[in-house]
């Protein structure tokens, strides 16, 4: 019955959520009104948001001695979770087989090897680690950070790890307990700072074309 | 026919006389393999296979023992050390394992009981003194953290089918089980990695050097009635570096070894690295359980350093006068005020009472 639940009800209701809730943001970002800037541009700046959009995948060289923990976590857990995410898999069979049939009409990519899937998570965990730590243990992030931020995390990291748990398949009570991690996870998704992993560009992109219209580099 | 038939054989088990002789048959039809079991009072029969399952044991004829499988111990068939291995792995580390455990959670309680926390002769003084950086304490916490799973999960392993299954069952034990072997295997690397990062982050300031023998002698102030003296760490704080350092370095060495089977190691070395992976968990479980209390509940003013990287002067006077002294001396004290004001509480006047922001720290 609860595996019933999982599999089929509650796995609807936390896709819809998380769906008409990104979209609602990334709409609400987009389409939100805003003052008009009545100053003359002096570039476009359409080139200023591309810029910025991949121009801030590098940390600004004056802040790379106070922020190195953090540079070093953030990219070892990005670029892990990223990995695993989409190429550990079962993740790619699941989502070929279940969330869009994409093995009907012949969309599907290759899985990494197991080695790199170990490699990829052993990354994300450690870089997930580093970052909450320092969140706790940094009095300024500390300060700054609201119980979202714990929130999310500990959610992330719960996620990771049962799935790492359920990884021989042997047990599909293990699966159903990453299954049911990640429901809860989708739902939470849209109304907590997990949402910057769909408005990181438009954020930089408005930021880099208000700088590019006044003809800062940035 | 069949249904008298069938009222026949049903009426011979209700005739008293046919039941006894259907036991009697019963008995008599089991007699061989009871007797077998019993051994010595029957007479040997040789069986022929036994001389070629004794060579093939001992390994004797091993020049004839082939295998497709070209890797160390591939030819090797029986494993006769396995036994000693099963009966180590089931008898004795599960008994010594528990009996450590228990003993140290009994001294921790009595030293408690007892002793109570140890406080400051002197009360805390508000004024601070910085001890450890962000990045310090964040090796500390993600080793302490990777430690405790990884002995949550060792132990789940260990005491799994002795203790948990009469308690929960086999079937949740052995999801347990399954999902503690993944995760023991997933974090096992990443203590190494913190270990390394410990290793070389601390190394400086744990180089063993005069004083801490003396230390040593008084039992960290217990024997005695003067002061004792130590540095920026004592020697049971160096003592505990060590024992983390090369005992966690034989844990995560024999645990990678086991994660890793097909590196060309034999059935010997895997052995071995069970047997030390094992024991100097269990030692390290139990010596931590002991810092984990000394570092919190046992020892006022202790676990703030590890919390907010800051220490009260008086601790520091009190555990590492040494290092007090050179803090006094290179003026590295801060106020309760400003120390307040750093850990971003907001202090609206400058009292020359400090005694509040001692009760909040306390």
């Amino acid at each position: 019955m609860i595996a019933g639940f999982i599999d089929g009800p509650l796995w609807y209701f936390s896709l819809t959520v998380f769906c008409i809730g990104v979209l609602w943001k990334l709409a609400s970002i987009i389409f939100g009104k805003r003052k008009n800037d009545l100053s003359v541009a002096r570039a476009s700046g359409i080139p200023g948001a591309i810029k910025t959009v991949f121009s801030r995948f590098k940390a600004d060289k004056g802040m790379v001695p106070h922020i190195r923990v953090q540079i070093v976590a953030g990219y070892m857990f990005h670029l892990g979770l990223f990995a695993v995410l989409f190429f550990a898999a079962p993740h790619i069979l699941f989502i070929e087989e279940n969330l869009f049939n994409l093995d009907k009409i012949g969309i599907n990519w290759l899985a990494m090897p197991h080695w790199a899937f170990i490699v990829a998570s052993e990354f994300a965990f450690l870089g997930l680690l580093m970052l909450w730590l320092h969140r706790l243990m940094n009095p300024v992030s500390r300060l700054i950070s609201t119980a979202d931020d714990h929130i999310a995390a500990i959610l992330t990291f719960v996620v990771m790890l049962t799935g790492c748990m359920a990884l021989l398949e042997g047990f599909s009570e293990l699966r159903l307990l990453h299954r049911f991690c990640v429901e809860l996870f989708l739902i939470y998704f849209p109304f907590s700072r997990l949402i910057h992993a769909f408005t990181f560009i438009p954020s930089r992109a408005f930021t880099g074309a208000w700088f590019g219209r006044r003809g800062i580099s940035s | 026919m069949s249904n008298s038939f069938m009222l026949k054989h049903s009426q011979i088990f209700t005739r008293p006389i046919y039941c006894v002789i259907y036991l009697l048959l019963l008995f008599c039809l089991f007699l061989p393999f009871s007797a077998s079991a019993s051994g010595p009072a029957t007479s040997k029969v040789n069986n022929p296979a036994n001389d070629l399952w004794m060579s093939v044991r001992h390994n004797t004829e091993s020049g004839k023992i082939t295998s497709q499988v070209k890797s160390l111990d591939s030819t090797v068939l029986i494993n006769s050390r396995a036994e000693q291995w099963t009966w180590f792995r089931m008898t004795l580390l599960i008994k010594y394992s528990i009996v450590a455990l228990v003993l140290m959670i009994i001294v921790i309680l009595l030293i408690f009981l007892i002793r109570g926390k140890i406080k400051l002769q002197n009360g805390l003084s508000g004024n601070m003194v910085h001890r450890f950086t962000d990045y310090e304490r964040i090796i500390h916490w993600m080793l302490a953290i990777l430690f405790i799973f990884l002995a949550t999960t060792g132990l789940i392993l260990l005491f799994g089918r002795p203790l948990l299954i009469p308690i929960l069952g086999q079937e949740v034990v052995a999801i347990m089980a399954s999902a503690s072997k993944e995760g023991h295997n997933l974090f096992g690397p990443l203590f190494f990695v913190s270990l390394i990062l410990m290793l070389f982050r601390f190394i400086k300031r744990n180089i063993y050097e005069r004083g801490d023998l003396t230390w040593l002698l008084r039992g960290g102030g217990m024997i005695g009635k003067s002061h004792v003296t130590g540095g920026f760490f004592n020697m049971g704080e160096k003592t505990w570096y060590w024992m983390v350092i090369l005992i966690g370095l034989a844990i995560s060495v024999s645990g990678l070894t086991l994660v890793s089977p097909s590196l060309g190691q034999g059935r010997l070395i895997m052995e071995l690295s069970h047997v030390i992976h094992s024991v100097a968990a269990i030692i390290l479980i139990t010596v931590a359980l002991g810092h984990m209390y000394l570092a919190s509940k046992g020892t006022e003013g202790t676990l703030e350093s590890m919390k907010t990287g800051y220490v009260d002067i008086k601790w520091a006077e009190e555990h590492h006068d040494r290092w007090a002294k050179e803090c006094h001396e290179n003026n590295k004290i801060i106020s309760a005020q400003d120390y307040a004001r750093l850990q971003g509480k907001n202090i609206p006047n400058q009292s020359p009472d400090q005694s509040s922001l001692v009760e909040e720290r306390k």
